[in-house]
């Protein structure tokens, strides 16, 4: 029996009219890769941000290992074990690779209220910076401006950034859209590295993507959960079929 | 006695207010719909002002100066929109706050040249000059009280627009969604000259009927710029609706808090503390109001963005 | 010893990396020599003045440049400082040095108060937020008869103990050491851990909340510190006017510190020390350049200055200080850059 790292209890999240999130209650285990998939406008966004803490859900509660984190806004999220990467690439576009790395290095050390030592001399948060970048791979683009990379370079960068703060529940927020075949493989192939370490909650448009890395599966569909298993049971379930995977 | 006086200044509240309102509703539109820090609404005030008080002057008539200040003030926006403003849409506010600023001191100095640094002081035509009793034993003076009435018309003229006219629709949904109004394929660049120099227009106004009961001097405008942002961020950004109340409610605050609050004072604290610490309060009372409503509502009392 | 001796190369890598600042720095030191036989002496006027819009230009670019915190109410602290010192000598207290303190405790005060009502909004809201509360404390001296009003106060220059601000020189270099204080300070603050976060949050404020910090404490931190560098600034200003009116606060005060920071250039530290030199020195020579043109209408010199304004903002991109790196071929930013000694 593994242990749930994300308890999601009863939330429910309006828009005036819209009811974006329905009575939403699943688990995210320890250590597990586990996809949340659903037709557009099926509010995966909306939940993520619920869980993520950027929006507050009407009623219900957001657990993440049986600590009730329904009222912490983002950062004291992400220092809870939260980490997240965005849909569209949330990088610091004005530094270098490098810097983006020394910059969460310091954040992750909380030392980022020093005021005298000049941060990106540091040694030791050059040592730092370097590891978090080496987890995917981009060291050797350590002194690119990050307005220079590559698209995928910069889902990578993210990655890494998000990683750097050790969570123990990974929010990844379709890492793959935008990306060509090559970097969605590397993606896939880091994610895969990641499997057993820390809990993942991906949102993915790349069905294969998905199949191939996820553990568990939940659909949503108009807010709701209709299904949630394995792999295998998603794709059996009739109730998928016709809700989402038929319509695609 | 007492009542006389509070009757009074509430109606130099409302007239302050009507008048704060045509510059704030222009502006907000500016700022919502075309997201540009104009800070140069202020000189429109003043060109309607010495629009109206060269053009009287010359003509000898109070009237024809009003009436043809209309068009030379609506005629100067548009030629601002198409000259400077147009260029500023895409840059960062910083630039929008420069230029505009630069705006400023090139009118400022373009009519301290062109009519001198001293005051002009216009006088009522003596149908205009009269009193009227608001109240049994309350004389009220009849420009005022045109004012008003002009201010309150002019606000009714437009929120029908705005909630009643197609143009008034594409408004709207430019405050909303500025992006949704040009893929509705709306022309958004004479949208907005259209808006400017509508906005210009108005402030013009305000400053054609200031011009006989307020001093007409180079950088008369400033002070109206200023509250008129006070009324818009109490207001919420982008709502006409907004700045119509909250300036109605600036104007009165302002005005009232002015004469009664020094005196209400009097009542809590001994006299001499009273009378330091009452007009400085009086006059930070507004933004004291506008501080207020941020804690609670940080996007204004009706924010047009959903 | 060994911090001291530590300290010391951590300044020297400093100025290694912005010689610009310190260039201009130690050429307002020498700056006295220059105009003593030179035999002018008036133009010491004129460097003081540019040395205190230069100091408090810096301050706010320290919001406004690297934080991405667009204030148009600055000016409100300089007023701060200033009136720190005629209000303390309206009750008897001459000690510049008190001046000082009590001008940097109220405005970090005052800081802290408009600064957490105001950056609880950004964009549009931010600037007229900053605006208004400027506006606010400018009434608010307007209003106050037992401190001159209007008209405000003359003030006696502070008494700094053995430093006689009566002698023009030393009044000099007292505003000089600040300046050099000043740009000391925020050297190491902008190349510090918290300087590096805020320019983050300046490009991407949710990835640094993503990072598990609160931006809004970076950017209040920030906004204390640039209202503390004005606040300084007033003081010195008001005992090198010997007066000091609310007009020292006008929001038009505002608007000259953003032009002295775009004309020299955003987020850089020689920046603003550049672009108050160029603002002061045309503001002194426009009259004259009018004058010789137009004798008549010399006192208009706005009617240059506004459209050159507007020139600067659509034509002039990164200010003075773009301009010198690109002629000296080194990189915008070329000091920041990360990377081992």
């Amino acid at each position: 029996m593994s242990r749930a790292v994300l308890e999601l209890q009863g939330l429910n999240k309006s828009f005036g009219a819209l009811h974006a999130t329905r009575d939403l209650s699943f688990c995210v285990n320890a250590g597990e890769i586990h996809a949340l998939i659903g037709p557009n406008g099926a509010g995966k966004t909306t939940l993520i941000q619920q869980i993520y803490g950027a929006l507050k859900p009407d009623t219900g509660h957001v657990l993440l290992n049986g600590k009730d984190i329904t009222s912490l806004p983002v950062p004291g999220r992400v220092r809870a074990g939260i980490g997240r990467s965005f849909q569209i690439s949330n990088v610091l576009m004005d530094f270098t690779v490098l810097e983006n790395g020394i910059i969460a290095e310091q954040a992750r050390l909380g030392q980022s209220f020093r005021f005298l030592r000049p941060a990106f001399d540091d040694p030791d948060l050059i040592a730092g910076a370097r590891k978090i970048l080496a987890r995917v791979g981009l060291n050797d683009r350590a002194d690119q401006r990050v307005g220079d990379l590559a698209h995928g370079e910069r889902r990578m960068l993210e990655l890494a950034l998000a990683l750097a703060t050790a969570p123990q529940l990974l929010l990844l927020d379709e890492p793959m859209a935008g990306a060509g075949p090559e970097e969605s493989q590397r993606m896939s192939q880091i994610i895969e590295t990641l499997r057993g370490k820390l809990a993942i909650l991906l949102i993915e448009h790349d069905m294969d993507a998905v199949f191939r890395l996820a553990d568990r599966i939940t659909v949503l569909v108009e807010g709701a959960v209709i299904a949630s298993g394995t792999a295998d049971e998603i794709s059996n379930s009739a109730a998928v079929q016709t809700a989402y995977l038929g319509s695609e | 006695m007492t009542l006389t006086l509070i009757l009074e200044q509430a109606f130099n509240g409302l007239q302050a207010g009507v008048t704060l309102f045509l510059v704030a509703a222009g502006l907000t539109l500016i700022l919502g719909i075309m997201d540009v820090v104009f800070l140069a609404h202020g000189a429109q005030v003043m060109i309607g002002a010495y629009a109206a008080a060269a053009i009287a002057a010359a003509t000898g008539n109070f009237y024809i100066g009003l009436l043809l200040a209309v068009p030379v003030t609506f005629a100067s926006g548009y030629l601002l929109e198409f000259l400077l403003i147009r260029h500023l849409y895409r840059r960062d506010h910083m630039d929008q706050v420069l230029a505009t600023f630069g705006l400023i001191l090139f009118f400022n100095e373009l009519i301290r040249i062109g009519f001198g640094p001293a005051a002009l002081y216009s006088d009522l035509p003596p149908s205009l000059s009269g009193f009227v009793e608001i109240l049994p034993g309350t004389p009220y003076p009849v420009y005022r009280l045109g004012v008003i009435l002009v201010g309150l018309a002019c606000a009714i003229a437009i929120h029908m627009f705005v909630s009643r006219t197609r143009i008034g629709a594409m408004v709207r949904a430019g405050a909303n969604n500025p992006e949704m109004t040009a893929a509705l394929g709306i022309n958004i660049k004479i949208l907005f000259r259209f808006i400017f120099a509508t906005g210009a227009c108005f402030a013009g106004v305000a400053g054609m009927m200031l011009g006989p009961i307020t001093a007409v001097q180079p950088g008369m405008g400033e002070p109206h710029l200023i509250l008129s942002l006070v009324v818009i961020i109490i207001g919420g950004i982008g709502s006409v609706r907004g700045a119509f109340i909250a300036a109605i409610i600036v104007g009165l605050v302002d005005t009232l808090g002015r004469v009664f609050l020094p005196a209400m004072l009097r009542l809590v604290v001994d006299q001499a503390t009273a009378d330091g610490a009452g007009p400085a309060v009086a006059s930070m009372l507004v933004y004291i109001l506008m501080a207020v409503v941020l804690i609670f509502r940080p996007t204004g009392l009706f924010p047009a963005k959903g | 010893m060994s911090a001291i001796r530590d300290f010391i190369g951590l300044v020297g890598d400093g100025v290694k990396a912005n010689q610009t600042l310190w260039l201009l720095v130690f050429g307002f030191a020498l700056f006295p020599i220059f105009s003593y036989f030179a035999d002018l002496p008036f133009w010491n006027d004129v460097a003081m003045r540019i040395m205190l819009l230069g100091m408090a230009a810096m301050g706010l670019n320290l919001v406004l440049g690297y934080g991405g915190m667009v204030s148009f109410g600055h000016a409100a602290f300089i007023g701060i400082g200033a009136y720190c010192v005629g209000i303390s000598q309206f009750y008897g207290i001459s000690n510049g040095w008190a001046h000082l303190g009590f001008s940097i405790v109220t405005c970090g005060l005052a800081g802290l108060v408009i600064g957490y009502l105001a950056l609880r909004t950004s964009g549009i809201y931010f600037i007229m937020i900053t605006l208004a509360f400027a506006q606010m404390l400018f009434f608010l001296f307007v209003s106050l008869e037992a401190y001159g009003g209007d008209d405000g106060m003359s003030v006696d220059r502070g008494e700094f103990g053995f430093i006689d601000l009566y002698d023009p020189l030393r009044l000099y270099f007292l505003i000089w050491c600040a300046l050099a204080l000043v740009s000391l300070a925020l050297m190491f603050i902008v190349r510090s851990r918290f300087g590096v976060t805020l320019r983050a949050i300046k490009s991407n404020e949710s990835r640094i909340e993503a990072m598990g910090l609160s931006p809004l404490r970076f950017k209040m931190v920030g906004y204390v510190i640039s209202a503390v560098i004005c606040g300084i600034a007033g003081t010195l200003f008001a005992s090198w006017q010997e007066y000091v009116s609310p007009d020292i606060m006008h929001w038009t005060r505002s608007g000259e510190l953003m032009i002295i920071i775009i004309l020299g250039g955003l987020a850089t530290l020689a920046g603003p020390l550049l672009g108050a030199i160029v603002f002061l020195l045309l503001e002194e020579s426009l009259p004259m350049l009018l004058g010789a043109v137009a004798p008549a209408y010399a006192e208009n010199w706005m009617i240059i200055f506004g459209p050159l304004l507007i020139m600067v903002v659509l034509f002039g991109r990164g200010g003075l200080t773009g301009i010198i790196d690109r002629l000296s071929g080194t990189r915008g930013n070329a000091d920041h850059k990360a990377g081992p000694r």
